[in-house]
C-alpha cells in the first residue's frame, strides 16, 4: 500500500505507554539512590537516562526496519545468542553469583537478556516454517528444545530467574501457533506441581505445622521408588486401555498418571540441586517471618515498603523504607516497591494500566498480524513482557517468591531496557508494516 | 481491521483466551494491592515506622577512683569507641574481608575479632562488639569505608586509664569486657552484654557503685545502620560513684621503691581505724595494656608468668610467719602467765625433743635469756621450750585465733585467703597422723603448718598496738557524687574482734617489740632517726639454705605517749624466690622514715645516709 501514510499509523499508545514507563523508571531509579537526608548517593539515574534515549533510539530505528528482515535472519541470531551464552559461561564476569555478564571494564551486557528476543525471533521462524506440524506434539517438542538450548546455558550460570521467563515466551508463542491446548497444559501443570513437590517437603511445617508421614513420597527415594512403580502400572493398564477401548477418559487417565509420575522425580531431582538461599526463599515465601532478618528481610521490607504507600503514597522521594535503605536492590528487583510507597495505590494502577496498554495493544497487533512470524514474534514479546511483569511485582507484593527478575522498561539496566525497547520496536514493526505483503 | 482474528494468523479464540487470562492476572493483581495498599495500610505503616528505630547504648561514664587526698585520680577514663558487628548483617562470604579490614584498621589480630562472634548459624542481630579502646582517628578511617563493611558499626564507650601504671593494680583491679560466663551470673543485676565489669580488685569489689547505668539513644537508621536523621531519644545514663580510697599515692610509691624488684608484699595501716594506706604486691601488673591492640596476648603473657603477676600477695600469699609469731607467744606466755617474765632459759644451740633435735639459728646459743630478750635475739630455744612444756598447744591455738589467725580479715578486696592455723584434730583430719611434741616445738617459732597473709599479721600487729582491739582492715574510705562531689556515704572503721587480753600484757608485748629494735636482730638495719619503731623479724625456713623468706612486721612510732591516730602497722614480706638479703627489715626502715619525714625514696636514703646510724645497706 501507500508508503506515506505508515508515519501517521504509528501506534501512539505503546509508544506513549513504552515512554512513560522508561521516565518513571528514570525518576524511580533516581529515587532509589537518595538517601534520607536528600544526598544522591548513585549515579544510576544518569546511566539509565542515557540507556532510555539510547533505547529510545533503538526502538524507532527497528520500528521503521521491516521485521521480514528479521524472519530470515532469526536462525543466524539465534546462534549468535546460543555462542554469546556459552561465551558468558565461559568467560563472563560473576555479578550476584551469576556468571551472567560479559564486557570490558565498566561496560557490560546481560547475554541473557538478549537471547530472550533471539530466542522468541527463532520460535516465530521455527512455526512460521512449520505448517500443520505446529499443531502436533512434534511441532510442540522442537519449539520446546529451540527454547531448553539458551534456557539451560542460562540456568547454568546460574540464574533461575531469568532463566525462567523462558518457559512462558514459549508457551505463548506455542499457544499462538496453534498447538494443542493440552500441552501448554500439561506444561503448565507439571511445572506447578513439580514446583509443589519440590516445595512441600520444605513446607510442610509451615503449611500442616508437623510434618506429614505421605511427604515421603517426596522426599524418600525408596518410597518414590514404590510410588512410581505403582504409577507406571497403571499408566500401562491406562495406556492399553486407550489403544484397544479407545476411550477417550483412559488417555485423560494417562495424561494425568504421566504428570504424577514426572513431578515426582523431577521435583526430588530439582530440590537437590537447589542452593540453600533458594530453598530458604522457598520457605519464607510462605511465611516471611520465619527468618526476618535474613531470608525474610526482602519479603518483608518490600510489603512493608508497599503496604504503607496507602492509596495515594507518601509522595515522590519521600519513602522511608526506600531512604533509609531498607529495600534491597531497590533500583531493579524492587523498583516497583518504591513506586508503590511513594505514589501509592494511584501510582501501582498507573503502572498497570501503562503495562496493560502495551500488552493489550501487542495482543491487537499479533491478532491483526497478517503472516505468521510477525505474529508468533508478537506473541512471544507478549508473553515476555508480561510475565516479566507479574513475577516482579508479584514478589515486591508478595504473592511470588523471590527469583529476582526485572520489571522490563522500568527497572534499572541497560541490558534488560534495550531488550525491551528492541522487543517493543519489533511490536510497532509489525504494526507499522501489517499492510505490507 | 477492528476485528481481531479475521482473516489472522491466530485464531479468534485464542487471541481471546490469551486476553482473558492477562486480565484474570490483572484484576487478582490490583485486589492485592487493595489489600496490601488500602486495607492494610495501618499496620504497614507502624511497622515501617517501627522497624527504622534503633537503640545505641550510651554508655555510662565509670566512676573514677581516688587515693585518699581525693586529688587526681587513680583509675579515669578517657574517649574511646568500640567496633561493633550485627552478625545478621554480615554475609558469610564478606565476613573474611570485613574481619581482615578491621584488624587493618585497628591492629588486632583477625583471630581475635573473629573469636567475639557467637557460633551460632542463626541470625544474630545484636551488636557484638569485636574490638575496644579504639580511638576516634580509627573510627574516621573505618567511617570512610562504611560501605565496604556491611553490619560493622561502632559506638562510644569510655576506656579505663590507670593514671599510676601498674602501681596500684592489686588493690584497683581493672575491667574488661563481661564474659558469658559473668553475664550468666549478674545478668539478674541488669548487667548486659556488651558490658564492661570490673575483674579485680577495687573495679570487681565494688563494681555496682563504679558502673552505674547506661543509657539509651534511639535513632532512626537505615538497613545498614546509618544515621538518617538528626531527631533521637535519649535516654540519659547515670554516672558511676566516684570513690575514694583510703590508701595513700605517695607511700604507695615510697614502699613500692622500697621493696623494689623483689617478689613480695607491703603492707601499711593505721592501727586506730584499720584503714589500709599501702598495699604493695610484686611482681605487678600494668591493667592499661589490656586494651591494646595485642592486649589478649598480653594478657595470656601475664596470666602464665610463673611469678604470678595476679596475684594479689598482701592477701593471698601465705607464708609461715616464722619468728614474727614469737609476738604471739610473748603475748600468750605473758598473759597465761606461763612462764614468769624474768626468768631465764638457757640456751645452748640447740633442744632435744623426742628423738629430734632442734637448732637454734645461733649455732652456740644465746646463753640465758627471759623474755624480752628471747623476742629481741628472736631465740628458739626459749620459745620452743616455753611453747611446749608451759603453754601447750591449745594456748598457742587460743592466741592466735584471739589475733585473728587463720581466718580472712575482711579486707574489701576480693580473694582474701585464711591461712592456716593447724591443731590436733586437723592434722589427725588431714594427714591422719597424731599431733606430736615437735608439731608443737615447730609451731611456737612460726613454722611447721602455720600459714599466715602478710596483711593478717599487720592486723594482728595492729590489735597489739589498739590494745587488743581489732579493726576490719578496709580499702574504700568515701563515696561521693560523680558531679556534685558530694560525700554520699563514709565508711565508719569497723571493730571486728576483740583479743581479750590485758593493757599491761600487750604493752609489754610492745616493750619486748621495741627491744627488738633497740638491742635485738634488727638493730643494724633499723637506722632511722626520725620515730622510734618496734617490730619484729622472721626469716622463714623453706629447706634451701640460700632461699628464705624474710618477714619484717613493725609499729612507729614506739612509745606509751604517742597517740594511736599517728602510729602505723608495716609489715614487708619478702618471698623466698628472692636471693636471701635480709631485705624486709632493711625497706621497712627506709618506708618509716620516708612516711614520718615527707620523703620520696631517692630523698629517704640520702636523707638516712646522713643519719648518726649511716645507712649502710644501699
Amino acid at each position: 500500500m501507500e508508503r506515506t501514510r505508515t508515519v501517521f499509523e504509528l501506534d501512539i499508545s505503546v509508544i506513549g505507554a513504552t515512554i512513560a514507563l522508561a521516565v518513571i523508571g528514570i525518576l524511580f531509579v533516581y529515587s532509589s539512590g537518595v538517601a534520607s537526608d536528600g544526598q544522591v548517593v548513585s549515579r544510576e539515574y544518569v546511566r539509565q537516562i542515557v540507556w532510555v534515549g539510547t533505547g529510545i533510539i533503538l526502538m524507532i530505528a527497528v520500528t521503521f526496519t521491516d521485521y521480514r528482515i528479521f524472519d530470515g535472519l532469526a536462525i543466524w541470531i539465534y546462534a549468535a545468542a546460543l555462542l554469546v551464552l556459552v561465551f558468558t559461561l565461559a568467560f563472563g564476569r560473576v555479578v550476584n553469583g551469576a556468571r551472567s555478564w560479559i564486557g570490558v571494564g565498566s561496560f557490560g551486557v546481560q547475554p541473557s537478556e538478549f537471547a530472550k528476543v533471539a530466542t522468541i525471533m527463532a520460535l516465530a521462524r521455527y512455526y512460521r516454517g512449520a505448517g500443520e506440524r505446529r499443531t502436533t506434539l512434534i511441532g510442540f517438542l522442537s519449539g520446546g528444545a529451540i527454547t531448553a538450548l539458551p534456557m539451560v546455558l542460562v540456568l547454568a550460570q546460574p540464574d533461575l530467574g531469568t532463566a525462567l521467563v523462558y518457559i512462558p515466551i514459549f508457551l505463548v508463542t506455542a499457544f499462538a501457533a496453534g498447538t494443542r491446548i493440552r500441552y501448554v497444559v500439561f506444561v503448565i501443570v507439571l511445572g506447578t506441581l513439580t514446583t509443589l513437590s519440590m516445595a512441600v517437603p520444605v513446607w510442610q511445617e509451615a503449611l500442616f505445622g508437623k510434618t506429614q508421614p505421605w511427604v515421603a513420597v517426596m522426599t524418600d527415594v525408596a518410597v518414590m521408588r514404590f510410588f512410581l512403580i505403582g504409577v507406571g502400572a497403571a499408566l500401562a493398564i491406562a495406556l492399553a486401555a486407550t489403544v484397544f477401548l479407545s476411550r477417550r477418559v483412559f488417555y485423560w487417565v494417562s495424561y494425568l498418571l504421566v504428570l504424577v509420575g514426572a513431578s515426582l522425580p523431577v521435583g526430588y531431582l530439582a530440590r537437590s540441586v537447589l542452593q540453600d538461599y533458594q530453598v530458604m526463599r522457598l520457605i519464607v515465601f510462605l511465611d516471611p517471618y520465619v527468618d526476618p532478618r535474613g531470608a525474610g528481610w526482602n519479603i518483608i521490607q518490600s510489603v512493608t515498603a508497599v503496604g504503607s504507600g496507602g492509596p495515594f503514597g507518601k509522595g515522590y522521594l519521600r519513602g522511608t523504607q526506600s531512604h533509609y535503605r531498607y529495600l534491597p536492590q531497590q533500583s531493579t528487583d524492587f523498583i516497583f516497591s518504591i513506586i508503590a510507597e511513594e505514589w501509592g495505590f494511584l501510582g501501582s494502577t498507573v503502572l498497570f494500566v501503562l503495562i496493560g496498554v502495551i500488552v493489550y495493544r501487542g495482543i491487537a497487533i499479533m491478532a491483526r498480524a497478517k503472516d505468521h512470524f510477525a505474529a508468533f514474534c508478537a506473541a512471544g514479546i507478549v508473553g515476555m513482557i508480561f510475565f516479566h511483569a507479574v513475577v516482579n511485582i508479584g514478589m515486591a507484593v508478595g504473592i511470588m517468591p523471590i527469583t529476582g527478575i526485572p520489571l522490563l522498561l522500568v527497572s534499572y539496566g541497560g541490558s534488560s531496557l534495550w531488550t525491551a525497547m528492541f522487543a517493543i520496536g519489533v511490536l510497532l514493526s509489525i504494526h507499522q508494516h501489517r499492510y505490507q505483503y | 481491521m477492528a476485528d481481531y482474528g479475521r482473516n489472522s494468523v491466530v485464531p479468534a479464540g485464542r487471541v481471546a483466551a490469551l486476553a482473558t487470562v492477562i486480565a484474570i492476572v490483572l484484576v487478582l493483581y490490583v485486589g492485592r494491592l487493595v489489600d496490601v495498599q488500602i486495607v492494610d495500610q495501618v499496620l504497614y505503616s507502624a511497622r515501617a515506622r517501627a522497624v527504622s528505630q534503633r537503640a545505641v547504648p550510651v554508655f555510662a561514664e565509670r566512676g573514677l577512683i581516688y587515693d585518699r587526698n581525693y586529688n587526681a585520680p587513680l583509675a579515669a577514663n578517657q574517649e574511646s569507641f568500640a567496633v561493633t558487628v550485627i552478625p545478621a548483617e554480615l554475609p558469610a562470604e564478606e565476613r573474611d574481608q570485613v574481619f581482615t579490614s578491621i584488624s587493618r584498621a585497628t591492629g588486632v589480630p583477625v583471630e581475635d575479632i573473629r573469636s567475639r562472634l557467637p557460633d551460632s548459624r542463626g541470625a544474630v542481630y545484636q551488636a557484638i562488639e569485636v574490638v575496644n579502646g579504639v580511638t576516634l582517628e580509627t573510627i574516621t578511617r573505618l567511617a570512610e569505608r562504611k560501605d565496604e563493611l556491611p553490619g560493622v558499626s561502632w559506638y562510644s564507650k569510655p576506656r579505663r586509664v590507670y593514671t599510676e601504671g601498674d602501681l596500684f593494680a592489686n588493690v584497683i583491679g581493672y575491667v574488661g569486657d563481661i564474659t558469658p560466663e559473668e553475664l550468666q551470673v549478674l545478668f539478674n543485676e541488669g548487667y548486659e552484654a556488651n558490658a564492661v565489669v570490673g575483674k579485680n580488685g577495687i573495679e570487681q569489689e565494688y563494681d555496682a557503685l563504679l558502673r552505674g547505668q547506661a543509657g539509651q539513644r534511639n535513632r532512626t537508621v537505615d538497613a545498614r545502620g546509618m544515621r538518617v536523621d538528626d531527631s533521637e531519644e535519649v535516654i540519659p545514663p547515670e554516672h558511676g560513684l566516684n570513690l575514694v580510697l583510703t590508701v595513700d599515692r605517695d607511700l604507695q610509691r615510697l614502699a613500692a621503691d622500697a621493696l623494689g624488684e623483689r617478689i613480695g608484699s607491703v603492707v601499711v595501716l593505721k592501727p586506730a581505724t584499720g584503714e589500709i594506706l599501702a598495699l604493695v604486691s610484686y611482681p605487678r601488673y600494668d591493667a592499661n595494656i589490656f586494651l591494646d591492640a595485642n592486649g589478649r596476648e598480653q594478657f595470656e603473657e601475664l596470666a602464665l608468668d610463673p611469678r604470678s603477676p595476679f596475684l594479689n600477695r598482701p592477701i593471698q600469699a601465705v607464708a609461715a610467719p616464722a619468728s614474727t609469731f614469737k609476738i604471739v607467744m610473748t603475748a600468750a606466755v605473758l598473759e597465761e602467765r606461763a612462764f614468769p617474765r624474768a626468768q631465764e632459759v638457757h640456751c645452748e644451740g640447740s633442744i632435744q625433743v623426742g628423738n629430734r633435735t632442734f637448732n637454734c639459728w645461733l649455732p652456740y646459743g644465746h646463753g640465758h635469756v627471759d623474755l624480752n630478750n628471747a623476742l629481741a635475739q628472736s631465740c628458739n630455744v626459749y620459745f620452743w621450750t616455753v611453747g611446749s612444756e608451759y603453754l601447750g598447744v591449745n594456748a598457742v591455738i587460743d592466741y592466735c585465733a584471739r589475733l585473728g589467725l587463720g581466718q580472712v580479715t575482711g579486707i574489701d578486696l576480693p580473694g582474701e585467703v585464711a591461712g592456716l592455723v593447724p591443731s590436733p584434730e586437723w592434722k589427725e583430719q588431714v594427714y591422719s597422723t597424731r599431733w606430736v611434741g615437735g608439731d608443737t616445738v615447730n609451731m611456737s617459732i612460726g613454722e611447721g603448718f602455720l600459714q599466715v597473709t602478710p596483711l593478717q599479721m599487720a592486723s594482728l600487729v595492729a590489735t597489739i598496738v589498739n590494745d587488743g582491739t581489732t579493726y576490719r582492715p578496709y580499702v574504700l574510705a568515701e563515696v561521693r557524687d560523680p558531679v556534685t562531689g558530694r560525700v554520699l556515704r563514709r565508711v565508719e572503721p569497723e571493730v571486728v574482734r576483740n583479743a581479750d587480753i590485758s593493757v599491761d600484757t600487750l604493752r609489754g608485748v610492745r616493750e619486748a617489740m621495741r627491744t627488738v629494735i633497740t638491742d635485738g636482730t634488727a638493730e643494724v638495719v633499723i637506722t632511722t632517726p626520725a620515730v622510734p619503731m618496734a617490730g619484729k623479724t622472721g626469716t622463714g625456713q623453706t629447706g634451701r639454705e640460700d632461699h628464705l623468706t624474710s618477714w619484717f612486721v613493725a609499729y612507729a612510732p614506739h612509745g606509751e605517749d604517742v597517740g594511736i591516730e599517728d602510729q602505723i602497722v608495716l609489715v614487708v614480706k619478702v618471698d623466698a624466690a628472692n636471693e636471701w638479703e635480709w631485705w624486709a627489715p632493711k625497706a621497712a626502715n627506709i618506708i618509716v622514715h620516708g612516711y614520718f619525714e615527707g620523703l620520696d625514696f631517692e630523698q629517704t636514703v640520702a636523707d638516712l645516709r646522713q643519719a648518726p646510724k649511716p645507712l649502710w645497706y644501699m
